[in-house]
């Protein structure tokens, strides 16, 4: 009956299997899957489907029980993801709970988690601001890290084609720090951000104020309306699942997209514990996948294997990944494996008031804010620290109403909301981090997660770098606000532990050089080159834009190369 | 453009959640099930009387035609710590008290002028527990009422999906309903 092995054998083997569904998984399975390869999409969690599956997306506030607020045995079952600003009652659904999936803190680290279809491409802020040519070439620059073996112009166009797909909105500003991209129609700035673009314009050479560049459909295209998807209406409640696909995700876009290849089978509930390699032939031949539910093992095979898992869980999985070939993981002959692990910094906010423009207020919502590119060392090091911070900007005029007293008098107060009588400013720092050796991921073998994998340790922290940049940023930031007229200015640290900023990359950086870095410029492992990680697990170094973008573009990239190779017969 | 003040009165509620005192990591589900919150007939009775007197029927219904206090409970119980629900339910029985002193009546029965009279008492020369007290069912009664479907769909301006964003349009010194 030796049939029955060879047929399950066969319905185990695709073309290509890539590990994780998120902003990154779906777009290796759009690609592969567009270039005609059979391929599984393996999500650890649970499915998600767009819209049947996001059951809070169309709730009005006092259908919430809790008016939106988490019930306290939620709280403090889940201390970690309760720091998330997203979590609440109309997302928890889409949120790892901390006891589901342990991890160990060797300092502490806030490890934000999104285990379904989709991953955290349904909860992302949606902000998408390419790199420029200067953030590539930072570390050979500066002296940190290794140098990118990519540049701006290698990833330029794999960013102009995501970006059409995807629908990204935004400005053409014609500024060498961010590039332009494919642009659908800006957002619009409000009176008060305006004029503090003007004023900033006026007073600095070297600063601008932006339109956020974001990934929402502004004016759909074919393309877009191909995929099933409609305008933003500017609902402002992405985080719960967007029913119009008004904001890209996986589930929105790419993996409906992959479906309709009828070329993609994705397998929810699979776990993957680690990526088969087989010494004969010197190439990964599939992965070992836990039924999340059973707990049973199975074995599926590929030509090709994109590990899209999110940045620690890609890490976690290579770690586990040990043959006597690779006894430390796969790809890790020089030990960096899990090594160099960065993130931005979000400590840092200031916030100001403004009493211009008060015969004037905003009308609707914006998913959106404009956006101060980095102006810091960009062209020359001209501070003590390495580096800079991108930041937010953002004006309000927000309502009031009066809560004093109590009976009639209260009523009467709370029915007459009033505007308040400045426009509310602030700004929020994302700085770049310096990735080092001391940042590291480790398998903790002592402690197994309940499908029997490794637990991963994390030792990640801020460095005097990044308080000098906080530093920096709220002196410059305040500078800025004086100049504009803005009073009351406030900064504060939240001294927050890294994780929240929901950011962390690294541990398998790309490079040239196999003795200081695990992946070649094309994602691939240097070792193993049927094996490619484009999610932000092969971040050399961090800039400081929002990096979903960077991974898309990468991913497409990776994928056109890796099919191209295979029917070359090289992989 | 009451509904960005509806909206942000959302917001922070969900933002006021996110402080975590240290303590509250001893709480059990034993302690929430054996909590004083399971208030009787005569109490759910005096709650709604409470919140019906901090934000009155007028030509409108007020908080307790609303149900709101149903709300307040629920949200007591739900997702406050033990410290709030004894401050919850000592300050329910001095509302009773307080009443009986000052009138010789309970709340209930006490007139609608009366009853304010008792709730401002507490609010301003009462001790700490009567203060919290007021405080809790206050901010609760508030955020209950204007979070209803009645007050954001027909007091308030309120837009599920406003489709639009205009960033500078002449501000009305009263913004319309």
């Amino acid at each position: 009956m030796s049939y029955f092995n060879i047929d399950a054998v066969a319905a185990q083997t695709f073309d290509a299997i890539v590990i994780g569904s998120g902003i990154s998984g779906g777009w290796a399975a759009k690609e592969l899957t567009g270039k005609g390869l059979r391929t599984l999409v393996l999500e650890r969690g649970r499915e998600v489907k767009h819209v049947t599956d996001y059951p809070t997306t169309m709730m009005q506030p006092w259908e919430f029980e809790h008016r939106g607020q988490l019930k306290k045995e939620v709280r403090d079952a889940n201390p970690i993801v309760s720091k998330c600003y997203a979590f609440y009652e109309g997302t928890e659904q889409f949120f790892v709970k901390d006891a589901e999936h342990p991890y160990v803190q060797e300092k502490p680290f806030d490890w934000i988690r999104g285990y379904q279809t989709g991953g955290k491409s349904l909860l992302w802020a949606r902000q998408t601001q390419r790199w420029s040519k200067y953030d590539f070439e930072g570390p050979a620059r500066d002296g940190f890290a290794v140098e990118w073996p990519i540049g701006y112009d290698d990833i330029a166009p794999w960013y102009s084609y995501v970006e059409k797909f995807a629908g990204i909105s935004g400005n053409k500003d014609g500024l060498a720090s961010l590039p332009d991209g494919e642009f659908l129609p800006p957002h619009e700035m409000n009176c008060v951000e305006k004029y503090f673009s003007q004023q900033v314009a006026k007073n600095y050479t070297d600063r601008h104020i932006i339109m956020g560049r974001c990934a929402h459909i502004t004016d759909p295209k074919p393309v877009h309306l191909a995929q099933g998807r409609a305008k933003c209406q500017h609902r402002t409640i992405c985080e719960r699942g967007c029913p119009f696909g008004g904001y890209f995700s996986s589930n929105a876009s790419t993996l409906p997209w992959a479906a309709k290849t009828g070329k993609m089978t994705l397998r929810p509930d699979s776990v993957v514990h680690s990526i088969i390699y087989d010494e004969k032939k010197g190439k990964a031949t599939g992965v070992r996948v836990i039924d999340a539910n059973t707990k049973q093992m199975t074995e599926y095979y590929a030509r090709i294997i994109f590990v899209n898992a999110a940045a620690l869980n890609s890490n976690l999985i290579l770690l586990n990944s040990v043959s006597s070939r690779f006894p430390n993981g796969l790809g890790n002959d020089n030990g960096l494996l899990g090594k160099y692990i960065a993130f931005h910094n979000y400590t840092a906010t200031i916030s100001a008031d403004y009493e211009g423009y008060l015969d004037s207020t905003t009308d609707g919502r914006r998913p959106n804010s404009p956006y101060i590119p980095r102006f810091r060392n960009v062209f020359k090091q001209e501070t003590d620290f390495l580096r800079g911070y991108a930041s937010g900007f953002q004006a309000g005029r927000y309502m009031r109403d009066d809560r004093s007293g109590m009976g009639e008098d209260l009523k009467k107060g709370l029915l007459n909301p009033y505007l308040n009588n400045v426009w509310n400013v602030g700004s929020h720092m994302m700085g770049e981090t310096i990735p080092k050796e001391s940042n590291y991921v480790r398998l903790d073998k002592s402690k197994l997660d309940p499908w029997g994998i490794p637990q991963l340790s994390i030792s990640v922290d801020y460095d005097d770098n990044d308080r000098k940049m906080v530093k920096d940023f709220f002196e410059q930031l305040t500078e800025m606000y004086t100049k504009a007229g803005f009073k009351n200015i406030r900064t504060n640290d939240s001294n927050r532990t890294p994780g929240l900023d929901i950011h962390e990359m690294g541990g398998v950086r790309m490079g040239k050089d196999p003795k200081t870095s695990l992946l070649n410029k094309w994602n691939a492992l240097h070792e193993c080159k049927n094996v490619f990680v484009t999610d932000g697990a092969c971040m050399t170094s961090t800039s400081t834009q929002n990096p979903s973008l960077t991974y898309m573009a990468l991913t497409a990239r990776a994928a056109d190369y890796a099919v191209k190779e295979l029917k070359k017969g090289n992989l | 453009m009451q509904r960005r003040a509806a909206l942000k009165t959302f917001a922070l509620s969900i933002g006021s959640t996110l402080v975590l005192p240290s303590w509250a990591n001893a709480w059990s589900k034993e302690t929430l099930q054996q909590s004083s919150i399971i208030l009787t007939p005569l109490q759910e009775t005096l709650l709604a009387e409470v919140v019906g007197t901090i934000i009155p029927k007028t030509d409108t219904p007020g908080a307790k035609d609303l149900n709101v206090d149903k709300f307040v409970t629920l949200m007591v119980a739900d997702c406050y710590d033990t410290k709030a629900q004894d401050t919850f339910a000592k300050g329910l029985v001095a509302v009773d008290e307080i009443a009986r002193k000052e009138y010789n009546k309970t709340f209930i029965s006490c007139e609608p002028t009366q009853k304010l009279a008792v709730l401002n008492k507490m609010d301003k020369a009462g001790n700490d527990t009567e203060k919290g007290f007021i405080r809790l069912v206050k901010n609760l009664t508030i955020q209950g009422y204007l979070n209803s479907e009645y007050v954001m769909t027909n007091l308030r301006v309120y837009e599920f999906i406003p489709g639009r964003y205009h960033g500078c349009v002449p501000a009305k010194t009263q913004a319309g309903k």
